[in-house]
């Protein structure tokens, strides 16, 4: 602490705190622009100097840092006068036109030029009009506006990590440019828009909020993003029932710290999206008819009762999602439970996670991402495994790259792309598909040899340590290098990095799940983690990160089949009569099937109730899946939007988005935060919890709660990790699971002290390499991998209906090796037919060296390339995932 | 490397360098060894010819066979760079300048062989009129103290070893044995402040890096030398390169930095080539690298090369381009002594700090700061250009005023131009006017008249330069080269080059000083570093010191200097007080319309015969045509036009605006009464002039001899002006304003002149044969007869004493004009003082009269010499009495002519201290209303033509007054007709082409008549000259 003291009064202050900082926290009110908490001070506006004793002149309070002793005075007659003639002068430097600026009433330059009573400017006004650069999707510069106080600079820099604006120029020409001096359009600019977020004024502005609404006219309301599992807090700001602009909430305490990525702020308009279905439909002579609610409810109670009646609780399931609420997934699995009476209960994760779930509960005792995105501050190894970093979670892969910039984090990328993240790693490995077992095991091999491994740990919380060693023993770099194609040398060097990491972490995605033995993967990055004692201390652990909003909640509220909300197991006695009891109903104690099970194979059911889940794109080998599906006696489809999984249902009942409701989500590393209700829902649309109260309420069980609060506290009373969790807590902030207890601060990592293995302790679960369910062959040469681009997420259903995303990434590409592109005589930007042994897409090339030879690549989200329909429906045999990464195919130009 | 090694070096190479410096000419016969030592500075190379002096000689001494008893080096700059390409024949130090290469073999035939001077080759020295055989006979290095620059000329910058053999690199050998605090404490001691141009201590500055905490820490070599006109760090890198290398590496061990950088911009290709050469020698005999002089000291330099931008050149920003970001300056603190280059502790010292730091270290602090004033020691090195005789590289110790190095070093202005201005510190700098010139140079007394030392650039204005102007380019400057991110800088410098576009546009206002010192006062006060902070120092430094400037650009929509175009059509009528359409009646005079052209020279003058006569011709000064050979004989083509009307009986009265009822009085009839009679006859007055004498002209009637200016002429101008109804009462004294207002006057001008004879009131001055210059001038004028004697004495150097002196001649006398300066001091005209000295007249300078001894009339006269000294506000030294310098002269007569004064006490009007009327600069207004005074006694003695500028502008304000219109306005006058002659520039080639000279008659004959002498061109001959003129008013 030091003491300052400041206009003749003593302060308190923490020790390297900027005096800016100190004046503005303790109520005093210093004039400033071009500082914003968060960016690094640079003290150019000028306007915020004062003075300290001791130092010569006038100083920036922005870069100044307090000392014990510092004398301040922040305002008196000379400073004042200093500080209105910069603003005049800056006033002078273009004709603010503040009639019709965007920025209007949210103007920084606004309210100090109001401030200090600016009516008249005592120097000639600089009336020459630049050209507005409206070549971005989503951005408008205006230079007309600009006050060149260096936010936007910073902002892409500091906190996007992106360097795309800078200052061209010099002198009174100075100006802002972007990329080479481009239109902003032209440059690889991201599109987060954490630039305009950084504007004090209206210079940078939100294209498609122009002309929508005056800062004044807007309800403002923080809520949760619904895109990505990231958990980011923002700020709508609504009008109409749309929802016209977004910030990132700046707080401390938030995961994202303000900021967004291009879906959070400019992705959220599929709300207000005419494609949005405003009344249940029933399908009539295979055509939907618009129908009332009563009547869509009527039809739907009466036929589940029957299928139930008729062919057992068991004919009948239902598939949840990730995107809903916490409130709603637990109502859905209630529902099916209570209503239906079965535990055919399962969400979309199944297709993706599903294997981190399995091996992290098998080797800790829970399977969730043990540490969260915050602590990875204090890591100074990262590996990435099998995880497009920018273009999954682009506002945590900033974070990360300001680390890795800083020189404070060592970064190992393991991708068989180079992606973005790859072009910042120390080391990029580039396996083949399919192998990731075997460069886990020859990391763990290097790491045993060189004796890097932490043996007190393995000593006093681990088992199964000998095994291991049997099985990577095996896998020496040579092996390993045969069978992954990475380098011998870089395996070590790797081994090495991870090895003699002080805090190593490792985060992982669907590239290491999304195979038949993605188990196996998970559980062998396990054994790197328990085998160095990279876990259970912050900076350390195993970070799945989930794909949506809400994947891990929807785990949580017990969307599965075997579980009840808090991973309790339905075959448990105990746990049974607990939920008999509360839910006063009679429980199967059978465990359900899988959402695989459900999609796949014919004939298991009859009847199905999807919740916002997209199969029809989502699954793998999608013919076989819409066969199942159609040969169902009864679907019902409970969506915002008419995907193609709806349009084969009987019944699609509208449900409405999140900006019409409040909830919870739970992000990815199990921070439980508030979703609030913007405006009305558009149409007759309902929150899904209404529509499963009333469903439940015409299927004879009665569901009735006043507000989803009243759900959440039944979730904390029967949910273990959520009991201390409530609307009150949650506040403004939020919670980390687990929670037990209502005074409980939350938990930042698991497993310190112990795990939660039958044993406490950590479990070696080490496997073999097995090669892929389909190879390439003479007939099906190429592999061909799947992932995702920054612009579209879940199968499109949200981004596709977002004018600027759907315009930022209007369609599937695929992307091909040069030297393969030459090999089947395709162009870039040309169409070409990729075949498997399951079906067939046209699809247009992009011909880049990301890929590596033999490989394509391509993303799942344009409405009328089905890529699923190429995959293979192979499955895990634990997790039931089905081998989504990978397939064999051939490519064919069109005739 | 260690230090006995260093020593070998030193004595070996010594003899040599010895041998350079050894000062006894070449005679015949003589067998010493000798080196033509050349400078491969910048400057000389740049004006030098297609072939290099160096390879010239190379030939030559390959010719001659001169192998063996001449050498050739190359050496740094010498420092008198506008004499380049310079040579220096050592023994002996025989500076050749201007040497081009086919020079040299004359130089090689007659200097190195037959050792006899090449005199037309050897510098000229303009105040001592002569040629100037050795370098230690030369002001320019006379009165430098050479220190850092001491190599410069004498070793080659290229051989480390000369460095050594001049004890280089011993005061690193020394440094290593000390403790680094003892190092640092000397530095201390010795009050180095840094010659970057801030001054800061440089041993606290290493202070703090020493304590400062760093793993790794750097020296910086700041080279960026940016500032408009400095070349001190290109030439001290290019001539003494080792001694900064010297210097780093001392500062180095001190801060215990292991690295340095030298960031020197990349414009100086030699400068970088010179210190490539010279790092990697040093590191080749271990003076750099590793264990260093086998100690544990490592320490290497890199260099870095800067792009160009000013900024750069501010630490920070440096440091920023350093680490390849933008080169943008940040906040300080952290200052880079703390956090610096990669965020570490880092000392940046400019190029002249680090050239001292040998010679601290090796000769001690004491030695070293006994030079300099209280607060700043040493030497500084200051590069000299602009408009001055000895434009180069100078090194003078702290506390030299600029007097001295203007004057003495510099050798003046060039042209007989006045001095101005000296701009300091370039664009961070301010300008010191002339009332400054004995201030001794530090940092604190130029930041008390709000200049600075600055880097070292010093550019010397002259009278042509216009302040406004300036200010104006350096705004300019620095707005090109502000980094733009602070909006004080950023805006500022737009905003105040506005202003001042505004005010050199003739749009300004006054308040717009006000708004430019708010502007200045904001970027000083908050701009982020020192580029923005100081940018708007000449602008406030130029009104400070010449506001007038500015005002007479703002109120009277005037460039006094003629510089900012937009406020005049051609530079002559620009500086012609009574503005005189002067290209137009040039045109009409080249085509031979005489009669027309004297209208044109009537509409504004009413006295042509007489100005084209006694015209000081203040256009001529300006004349463009002096840039290609002589200016325009301005005064001569109206003299002729003039008289040309005058034998032709041409009359023309300008016609009159409406008859005005008003009536009014002009006390005076010399040349601003008729002048204001003249204007407001025009205006439609009635008008009355009451003149004392019994002559009307004033002055022009009793103060001009007759050969200078005939009566009749000048009667014949005052006729015309009586042709316009003006009323001229002769005899008439005016004792009471009063009286005239009771008249009916309605205003009245005061333009009685200064009639009071200044005295110098010694001993003996009641004795017969002692004159009043002017009084004598009357009674020769009024017919009296006057006796001389034979040897005359005139006291003073204006041009009433020179009037007297010849007037004196042509009275037969043996004359001797006194001055107490030097002659190119003296006030009157060149023309007349080289005319004077032509009919005989002898002038002894530094001298004046201290008692007239005689019984009952001048026999002898005690004069005393004097001595000059301190320099007073007209750029001359003031002189002093010489101690025991007396001497006595014969003398049958002595005229006193050292000025005059008004006589104004009898009037009821508010005076100044000299009883001059203290009237409002712009409206000539008295404090008594309606009541305005002009010419002589307004200002003292004035020229003819000032004084009718000054009625010109009264009869402007009176007949404001009497319209009730605003005074503070500028002065319009509009000629009674207009006249527009057509000019189509013709594609004609200017070549050169002298002036066309007045016939004048014989020596003999001009000094025994007062007939005029000097014949007027004729018709033919004006034509011809009128021809030179270039029409700069073509299409403006």
């Amino acid at each position: 602490m030091v003491y300052v003291n400041i206009n003749g009064k003593d302060f308190e202050a923490a020790e390297g705190s900027n005096l800016l900082d100190v004046c503005e926290n303790n109520g005093i009110h210093i004039p400033h622009l071009c500082h914003k908490k968060g960016l690094s001070p640079v003290g150019v506006c000028r306007l915020c100097l004062v003075k300290v004793s001791g130092m010569r002149g006038l100083v920036p309070a922005c870069s100044t840092t307090v000392a014990t002793g510092m004398q301040v005075i922040t305002h008196d007659e000379e400073i004042n006068d200093l500080r209105r003639l910069n603003l005049e002068m800056l006033l002078s430097e273009h004709e603010h036109n503040c009639l019709t600026c965007e920025s209007n009433g949210r103007c920084e330059l606004q309210n100090l030029v109001y401030e200090f009573g600016i009516d008249q400017v005592r120097f000639p006004i600089n009336k020459e009009i630049k050209p507005l650069d409206d070549s971005s999707e989503v951005i408008v510069r205006d230079p007309n506006k600009c006050i060149l106080c260096g936010r936007c600079v910073r902002a892409c820099r500091e906190i996007a990590c992106k360097n795309i604006l800078g200052f061209t120029d010099r002198g009174p020409a100075l100006a802002l440019g972007a990329g080479l001096n481009e239109p902003l359009g032209f440059t690889e600019c991201a599109s987060c828009g954490a630039c305009l977020q950084a504007c004090p004024t209206g210079a940078l502005t939100e294209k498609h909020a122009r002309f929508q609404g005056r800062n004044w006219e807007f309800n403002k309301v923080r809520t949760t993003c619904p895109h990505c599992g990231g958990g980011c807090q923002m700020e709508l700001w609504t009008k109409d029932k749309k929802v016209v602009k977004v910030y990132g909430v700046e707080e401390e305490n938030t995961e994202n710290k303000g900021n967004l990525c291009v879906k959070g702020r400019f992705g959220l308009d599929f709300v207000q999206s005419p494609e949005r279905l405003k009344k249940p439909l029933i399908k009539k002579n295979g055509k939907f008819e618009e129908a009332e609610w009563d009547e869509a409810l009527n039809l739907v109670a009466n036929k589940f009762q029957e299928i139930k009646n008729t062919h057992g609780p068991d004919t009948l399931a239902g598939i949840a999602s990730s995107k809903s609420t916490n409130e709603e997934c637990y109502l859905f699995q209630k529902f099916i439970r209570t209503c239906f009476g079965t535990n055919n209960i399962d969400f979309c994760t199944r297709l993706c996670h599903t294997p981190s779930a399995v091996a992290l509960t098998r080797a800790f005792g829970g399977g969730a991402m043990t540490n969260s995105m915050g602590l990875l501050e204090h890591a100074d190894v990262l590996l990435v495994a099998g995880l497009n970093l920018t273009e999954m979670y682009p506002v945590f892969a900033s974070a990360m790259k300001k680390l890795v910039l800083s020189g404070n984090l060592k970064l190992i990328i393991i991708d068989p792309r180079r992606t973005e993240t790859a072009e910042y790693a120390d080391i990029w490995l580039s396996p083949r598909i399919g192998t990731d077992i075997v460069w886990i095991n020859g990391m763990l091999h290097v790491i045993l040899n060189e004796g890097l491994y932490d043996g007190e740990f393995i000593e006093n919380r681990t088992q199964g340590f000998e095994n291991l060693k049997e099985i990577v023993s095996k896998y020496t770099p040579a092996r390993v290098e045969e069978i992954s194609g990475i380098p011998e040398a870089k395996i070590i060097e790797a081994a090495r990095l991870y090895g003699k990491a002080s805090r190593g972490s490792i985060l992982y995605g669907m590239g290491v799940t999304q195979h038949i033995h993605g188990t196996d993967n998970v559980g062998g990055l396990c054994n790197l983690a328990l085998s160095t004692g990279n876990i259970g201390k912050s900076g350390t652990g195993l970070n799945t990160i989930a794909k949506q909003n809400n994947g891990q909640g929807a785990g949580d509220m017990g969307c599965l089949p075997p579980i009840y909300p808090g991973g309790q197991p339905v075959s448990n006695p105990a746990v049974q009569e607990k939920f008999e009891k509360a839910w006063g109903v009679n429980l199967s104690p059978k465990p359900g099937i899988t959402e695989a099970n459900m999609l796949l194979d014919e004939n298991t059911i009859k009847g199905l109730y999807v919740m916002g889940g997209n199969p029809m794109r989502s699954g793998p080998n999608i013919s076989r899946i819409q066969n199942v599906l159609e040969n169902l006696d009864f679907m019902v489809v409970q969506d915002m939007f008419l995907t193609e999984t709806a349009k084969i249902a009987h019944v699609v009942l509208p449900a409405c988005s999140f900006a019409e409701k409040d909830g919870t989500f739970t992000n990815t590393a199990r921070f439980i935060q508030r979703v609030r209700k913007a405006f009305d829902p558009i149409g007759e649309s309902k929150p899904d919890w209404k529509i499963i109260c009333d469903l439940s309420q015409k299927m004879g069980y009665a569901m009735s709660y006043g507000h989803p609060k009243d759900i959440m506290n039944e979730i904390a009373s029967l949910t273990p990790p959520y009991a201390g969790i409530s609307y009150r807590r949650l506040g403004k902030g939020g919670l980390r699971w687990p929670c037990p207890q209502k005074d409980h601060p939350g938990t930042r990592y698991l497993w310190a002290e112990t795990f939660n293995t039958p044993s406490g302790k950590g479990m070696f679960s080490p496997a073999d390499y097995q090669p892929p369910a389909e190879s390439p062959d003479k007939e099906y040469p190429f592999i061909l991998t799947t992932g995702k681009d920054l612009y579209h997420l879940h199968t499109g259903s949200y981004t596709r209906n977002s004018v600027a995303l759907f315009n930022l990434s209007p369609e599937d590409v695929l992307e091909i090796h040069p030297s393969d592109a030459d090999r089947v005589q395709v162009k870039d930007g040309e169409e070409i037919y990729v075949r498997s042994r399951r079906g067939s897409i046209k699809i247009n090339t992009r011909v880049t060296d990301r890929v590596p030879e033999g490989t394509v690549f391509t993303t799942l989200h344009s409405e009328n390339i089905a890529v699923n329909a190429l995959t293979i429906d192979c499955l895990d045999p634990m997790a039931k995932t089905p081998e989504l990464k990978l397939c064999a195919v051939k490519l064919e130009k069109p005739a | 490397m260690n230090i006995q090694n260093l020593k070998e070096i030193r004595d070996q190479y010594r003899p040599k360098i010895e041998s350079r410096q050894d000062p006894r000419p070449l005679e015949k016969g003589d067998q010493r060894i000798i080196n033509i030592m050349i400078c491969r500075g910048s400057g000389c190379i740049a004006s030098a010819g297609e072939t290099s002096p160096y390879d010239a000689f190379a030939n030559a001494i390959e010719k001659y066979d001169l192998k063996e008893k001449a050498e050739l080096v190359r050496t740094g700059c010498h420092g008198l760079c506008e004499k380049g390409p310079i040579v220096v024949i050592q023994p002996g130090a025989t500076l050749y300048t201007h040497v081009q290469a086919s020079d040299v073999e004359e130089i090689v035939q007659q200097h190195i062989i037959n050792k006899e001077f090449v005199e037309r080759l050897l510098f000229y020295d303009p105040v001592k009129e002569k040629h100037i055989s050795s370098i230690n006979n030369i002001d320019f290095y006379t009165k430098q103290t050479r220190r850092i620059l001491s190599n410069n000329g004498l070793i080659d910058p290229m051989q480390i070893e000369e460095y050594i053999a001049n004890d280089g690199y011993f005061a690193l050998a020394k440094t290593l044995e000390m403790e680094k605090t003892e190092v640092i404490e000397e530095v201390k001691k010795s009050g180095l402040r840094g010659r970057g141009g801030a001054g800061f201590p440089t041993g606290v500055k290493w202070e703090f890096a020493y304590n400062a905490k760093g793993d790794q820490k750097y020296m910086v070599c700041n080279a960026d030398e940016g500032d408009p006109g400095a070349y001190m760090n290109r030439s001290e890198l290019e001539g003494n390169p080792h001694a900064v290398l010297e210097g780093m590496a001392i500062g180095a061990y001190a801060i215990g930095a292991t690295k340095g950088y030298i960031y020197v911009r990349a414009e100086y290709p030699l400068a970088v080539e010179t210190l490539e050469t010279a790092i990697e020698q040093a590191r080749n005999y271990g003076l750099l690298g590793k264990n260093i002089m086998g100690t544990s000291f490592d320490f290497d330099i890199e260099l870095f090369l800067g792009s160009g931008a000013f900024v750069c050149g501010e630490e920070t920003a440096l440091l920023a381009s350093i680490e390849q970001k933008r080169g943008n300056p940040r906040p300080r603190p952290p200052f880079p002594a703390i956090e610096g280059l990669f965020g570490k502790p880092t000392v940046i010292n400019n190029v002249g700090t680090l050239a001292n730091l040998p010679l601290i270290l090796q000769k001690g602090a004491d030695w070293w700061s006994e030079i300099g004033t209280e607060s700043t020691k040493g030497t500084k090195v200051f590069s000299l250009t602009g408009n001055i005789n000895n434009s180069g590289l100078i090194e003078v110790a702290m506390g030299t005023s600029l007097g001295e190095i203007i004057f003495d070093i510099g050798g003046g202005i060039p042209n007989g131009k006045k001095f101005k201005a000296a701009q300091l510190g370039g664009p961070s700098g301010g300008c010191v006017p002339a009332k400054y010139l004995n201030l001794p140079i530090d940092y604190e007394s130029l930041q008390g008249i709000g200049c600075i030392m600055g880097s070292g650039a010093l550019v010397v204005l002259d009278e042509d330069a216009c302040m406004v102007d300036t200010a104006r380019f350096f705004l300019e400057f620095d707005a090109d080269e502000s980094c733009g991110q602070c909006v004080p800088c950023r805006r500022g410098l737009p905003l105040m080059t506005h202003i001042l576009e505004k005010i050199t546009e003739g749009n300004g206002e006054i308040k717009d000083l006000e708004t430019l010192k708010d502007i200045a006062t904001c970027m000083q006060k908050t701009s982020l570093c020192a580029l923005g902070q100081t940018a708007a120092s000449p602008t406030l430094s130029t009104i400070r010191h010449f506001r007038e400037e500015y005002e007479a650009h703002i109120i009277e929509k005037r460039c006094p200097a003629g510089v900012c175009a937009a406020l005049f059509k051609t530079t002559c009528r620009n500086a012609c007080p009574i503005n005189q359409d002067i290209p137009t009646y040039m045109t009409l005079a080249r085509e031979g319309k005489l009669e027309e052209a004297y209208k044109v020279i009537k509409q504004t003058n009413p006295l042509p015969l007489v100005l084209g006569r006694v015209c000081h011709h203040p256009c001529e000064e300006k004349c463009d045509r002096r840039k290609l050979d002589e200016p325009l004989a301005i005064r001569e083509v109206k003299r002729l036009v003039a008289d040309y009307a005058y034998e032709n009986n041409i009359e023309y009265q300008p016609p009159k605006r409406a008859q005005r009822k008003e009536k009014i009085a002009i006390v005076g009839s010399g040349p601003a009464g008729l002048a204001a009679a003249y204007d407001l006859s025009i205006e439609g007055f009635g008008v009355t002039v009451f003149e004392a004498l019994p002559v009307a002209g004033g002055m022009l009637a009793v103060g001009i001899p007759e050969y200078r200016l005939p009566k009749k002429l000048l009667e014949h101008d005052i006729e015309q002006i009586r042709k316009m109804g003006v009323e001229i009462r002769l005899n008439t004294r005016i004792d009471n304003i009063d009286d005239l207002f009771a008249r009916d006057y309605k205003a009245i001008f005061l333009a009685m002149g200064a009639h009071g004879e200044r005295r110098m009131n010694i001993p003996g001055e009641k004795l017969g044969g002692v004159f009043w210059g002017t009084e004598f001038l009357k009674d020769l004028n009024s017919g009296q007869s006057v006796d001389l004697g034979k040897k005359v004495i005139v006291v003073g150097g204006g041009n009433s004493a020179f009037d007297c002196a010849r007037v004196a001649r042509r009275m037969g006398a043996e004359v001797t004009i006194l001055y107490r300066r030097e002659k190119h001091d003296m006030p009157a005209i060149p023309e007349d003082i080289e005319a004077a000295e032509k009919e005989g007249v002898h002038i002894d300078c530094l001298s004046i009269p201290v008692e007239i001894i005689g019984n009952g009339r001048v026999e002898k006269i005690r004069c005393r010499r004097m001595e000059l000294e301190e320099f007073d506000a007209s750029c001359r030294r003031i002189p002093c009495d010489l101690k025991d310098s007396e001497y006595i002269i014969q003398a049958d007569s002595l005229i006193e002519s050292i000025g005059q004064f008004p006589e104004t006490e009898f009037l009821s009007v508010r005076t100044t201290r000299g009883g001059k009327l203290d009237v409002d600069s712009l409206s000539l207004a008295t404090d008594r209303e309606g009541v305005f005074g002009g010419g002589d006694a307004v200002t003292g003695p004035l020229t003819v033509v000032d004084a009718m500028a000054h009625g010109q502008r009264a009869a402007c304000s009176i007949r404001r007054y009497l319209d009730g219109e605003s005074l503070q306005a500028i002065p319009t006058r509009v000629d009674p007709e207009k006249y527009h002659v057509p000019f189509a520039p013709e594609e004609e080639e200017y070549e050169e082409k002298p002036r066309v000279r007045l016939k004048e008659a014989d020596v003999s004959v001009r000094t025994s008549t007062f007939e005029e002498t000097l014949k007027t061109y004729s018709k033919e001959e004006a034509m011809e000259e009128a021809g030179r003129c270039l029409r700069c008013d073509a299409g403006r």
